[in-house]
């Protein structure tokens, strides 16, 4: 492959951090007070939890599925948790475990709902809809106010801070996503994962466990929201039933932003990172432009519809190099083989 | 029923005719300058191999397919191109193959949908409902007009179209694209004498069909179409069912170059890598015994429905049998999910490709890799390098047109595509490779290079079972061939006995080929 069709297909398949560093140029003319050090590390802190929340969304996407109930994994996870380290249980947990207790219980209302969806066959839909529901209720009547105060290690993750003023909360969301990243592109768990969601059907018939892999995809995902739960816990100091209430629906905006597709099959971990960047970059510039918090809702909304346009742009645009790549190269030989004759 | 439906021809006139139609597609002709004459009140067959052009032809009188050059007259208007709408109004239905009801309708509203009854704009459903109980009483059919459509065997809901053609849009021209295929033995009965009433009420039926016999049994005249010309329409009152079967297939097989010279791909003696033994699954084959030795090609010839494709997925574990024994190098398995199948060393090339095969939205390198992963990694640690070496060697060894490894599979051609599930499943070193329709829907050339692929680099190391819409490429490629007919082995032919037309007899039942 030519040099240039190389460069134009990673500008392709990395078109939301081209996005990004358009944006953010173009921010720095524009928007005062938005290329400060303080400012930039306050874009991606604050972007931390809707991250967690995006990767959470576009794994399920990418297996070719929606999971709505992470937003309310978000309260219920780290809720029920501290429910039980300080009320219900006999004895007081230390904060650690607490940590480890709000990850077990995301990660077992994801399997809950992954066996439900593999093995019986209810509708993603429906299943993670009524678990949005479901959980939230639960999670209302069982924290009428909110709790707190919270151990100082359990708030950590969200409020500590490290050298250069730096929130924790950064390296850690990093860390998740280049894991994540890493396990789909170059392990074979994450290769069967990502073939799941590009063709259920076939990848089946080839050979491949797919109800495995669509509940680990809900396990996945309702983990991701329970340490979403810990790192909002820990930004505001205390655990409040509302946490998480209509993120659900920017998540599939950042995915999509992305590079997922409600097809699946597609996208990547780092995408959506970026995605939920830009995301955070935008409502950060509105407030700073001093725009009406409605107003920097709806631009979000107009955000998911720009990037499927976008997306199927970038489909054509990508399979039209290819096409003209293979043309190239067909004529190339025919010219080889008229070459061949005349010498002969 | 012959003399009276002669004299019928010879009384009325020309009720439907096609002049010199030509259907041309990008790198293949469908239908080259075919004349059809359907006489008024006549029952009109028309028979051909796979690929032959009777969908197409029944798809342009229907007005679905447009033709690419010729006439047609509706009685005596002339048309240079029909589409559903007109071709509906002109009183033509059509009855395809795959029954399309609406499943939680009744059967009274997948009778009169598109054609309600109404009185003020306002639908008369008690009308619509005794309408529909009439009907289905003229037809002998003990079906409940409320019931709804999904409690229908498949069988039934093939009736209920036929019934909807005849009765409820009243046509004069029906087509039964290949009706009988999805019927059982007791509806076909219903079928023909449904058949019998109409043709007595002056309408006119052009039946598609695979089976001689039935053809024989049922029509006046049949119409023989190969290699997308008509040969010949006759009486069927010349014709007997060998006849009809040499015109079909034509003159004697063309023995190529590949077939004439190799000998077997297998050495006899050596022991059996699968064996299956009373293969058993309700309603889609019974007792299937045989034995595939490594390097082997075996066949398995049969009609639609003969239970070729499902069998094939039994050993597969993708529907998994109910009964009997499959046997893998001697040993028993149970095979119930295609994880344990590929453990084994079985690997199955579905015959729906787009649906099963690809994974259209990944790239080349994504699809061919996908089984063949664990010999590129170590402990789950895929080795991009070697994946990427791998995935070459594939495409080279294959010669699969691809711009690069990371194109899409959707934006390759059929044979493209067919030749990356071709290298995905070989890609294993699979001990057994089961081939479902491997050439189905790929053009000549593609279409010679996957059989190539299969005679000369996978029966080197496996054995190989193959499917096949054409009985041609089964003579090509096969070793041996069983043939199968309603679920069941009825005949074996091994390499030096085939012949196309004894095959063709075979497939439809005939036992009297069994050459031992």
């Amino acid at each position: 492959m030519p040099k240039k069709l190389q460069m134009q297909l990673f500008l392709l398949n990395n078109l939301i951090w081209v996005i990004i560093a358009g944006f953010f140029i173009l921010n720095v003319v524009i928007t005062p007070k938005f290329a400060t050090y303080d400012n930039l590390v306050n874009i991606v802190y604050h972007s931390a939890i809707m991250s967690l929340l995006v990767l959470a969304q576009g794994l399920v996407m990418i297996i070719g599925l929606l999971d709505l109930s992470i937003e309310s994994i978000l309260a219920f996870a780290p809720g029920i948790a501290l429910l039980l380290a300080t009320k219900w249980l006999p004895v007081g947990l230390d904060p650690v475990t607490c940590i480890f207790l709000t990850l077990a219980v995301g990660a077992l209302v994801g399997l809950f709902n992954g066996v439900f969806i593999a093995k019986i066959g209810v509708n993603p839909f429906l299943q993670s809809l009524s678990m949005l529901i479901m959980l939230r209720g639960v999670v209302l009547f069982l924290v009428p106010f909110s709790i707190f105060p919270l151990a100082k290690a359990y708030t950590y993750a969200g409020q500590g801070r490290m050298a250069g003023n730096i929130p924790v909360a950064i390296p850690i969301i990093l860390v998740i996503f280049i894991i994540f990243h890493f396990i789909l592109q170059y392990t074979t768990f994450g290769r069967y994962f990502v073939a799941t969601g590009g063709n259920a059907r076939a990848s089946f018939v080839s050979g491949i466990n797919t109800s495995k892999m669509v509940i680990w995809a809900f396990v996945i995902s309702g983990m991701l929201a329970a340490v979403a739960g810990l790192l909002a816990a820990g930004r505001q100091g205390s655990i409040s039933n509302s946490m998480g209430d209509g993120m659900v629906m920017l998540s599939f905006a950042g995915a999509i932003l992305g590079g997922a597709s409600l097809d699946g099959g597609k996208g990547t971990p780092l995408g959506m990172l970026g995605g939920a960047l830009l995301l955070g970059m935008i409502s950060n510039s509105l407030n700073l432009l001093g725009v009406n918090v409605s107003l920097v809702y709806a631009t979000q909304g107009a955000l998911i519809f720009l990037a499927i346009v976008i997306d199927r742009v970038r489909e054509k645009v990508r399979n039209h190099l290819l096409h003209q790549e293979q043309v190239k190269k067909m004529l190339h030989q025919e010219q080889q083989a008229a070459n061949q004759l005349a010498a002969g | 029923m012959p003399v009276s439906a002669l004299n019928a021809v010879e009384e009325a006139g020309t009720v439907l005719r096609l002049h010199q139609i030509s259907k041309i597609y990008p790198g293949t002709v469908a239908l080259h300058n075919v004349n059809l004459n359907v006489q008024k009140g006549e029952v009109h067959g028309i028979i051909g191999k796979n690929g032959a052009g009777k969908s197409t032809l029944v798809g342009i009188i229907a007005g679905m397919i447009s033709p690419t050059e010729g006439e047609i007259f509706i009685e005596h208007k002339r048309f240079t191109t029909l589409t559903r709408i007109i071709s509906k109004k002109e009183k033509i239905s059509i009855v395809t193959q795959d029954p399309q009801v609406i499943l939680d309708l009744t059967v009274a509203e997948n009778l009169f949908m598109g054609d309600y009854i109404c009185h003020n704009r306002l639908v008369n459903w008690k009308e619509i409902y005794s309408r529909a109980e009439q009907i289905l009483k003229k037809a002998n059919l003990h079906i409940n007009a409320r019931a709804k459509a999904a409690d229908l065997s498949i069988s039934e809901r093939q009736l209920l179209l036929v019934l909807k053609a005849f009765y409820v849009e009243n046509a004069r021209v029906v087509i039964l694209d290949e009706v009988s295929a999805s019927l059982s033995q007791k509806d076909e009965q219903i079928l023909y004498s449904i058949i019998e009433q109409i043709k007595a009420n002056g309408n006119t039926i052009i039946f598609i069909s695979h089976r001689t016999d039935e053809l024989l049994k049922v029509c006046d005249r049949v119409t023989v179409l190969r290699d997308g010309k008509t040969i010949v329409t006759e009486s069927c009152l010349e014709l007997n069912q060998e006849k009809l079967s040499s015109l079909i297939v034509g003159e004697n097989f063309k023995i190529s170059e590949r077939t004439k010279g190799s000998g077997p791909t297998c050495d006899m003696n050596e022991e059996p890598v699968l064996s299956v033994e009373n293969l058993t699954r309700l309603g889609f084959y019974q007792n299937i015994t045989f034995h595939l030795r490594k390097g082997e090609i075996l066949g398995l010839a049969g009609l639609r429905g003969s239970g070729r494709t499902e069998i094939l997925k039994g050993i597969a574990g993708i529907e998994p049998a109910e009964g009997g024994l499959i046997r893998v190098g001697g040993a028993i398995r149970r095979l119930t999910h295609p994880s344990q199948a590929l453990q084994e060393g079985i690997v199955y090339l579905p015959e729906d490709r787009e649906n099963e095969g690809i994974l259209g939205t990944l790239s080349v390198r994504e699809n061919l890799i996908l089984n063949a992963l664990p010999a590129v990694s170590r402990g789950g640690l895929v080795n991009k390098a070697r994946e990427r070496q791998f995935t070459a060697g594939i495409i080279e060894a294959l010669g699969i047109k691809t711009a690069s490894q990371e194109q899409e599979v959707n934006q390759l051609s059929g044979g493209n595509k067919q030749k990356v599930v071709v290298g995905r499943i070989s890609a294993t070193l699979p001990k057994v490779v089961l081939l479902d329709e491997p050439t189905k829907g790929v053009d000549i050339s593609a279409k010679e290079s996957i059989l190539d692929i299969v005679r000369e680099k996978l029966s080197k190391t496996a054995g190989i079972i193959m499917t096949s819409p054409g009985l041609d490429d089964l003579i090509m490629v096969c070793d041996r061939i069983l043939i199968l007919y309603r679920g069941e082995i009825t005949g074996e032919l091994s390499r030096e006995n085939f012949s196309e037309g004894d095959l063709y007899l075979a497939v439809q039942g005939n036992r009297k080929t069994n050459p031992s």
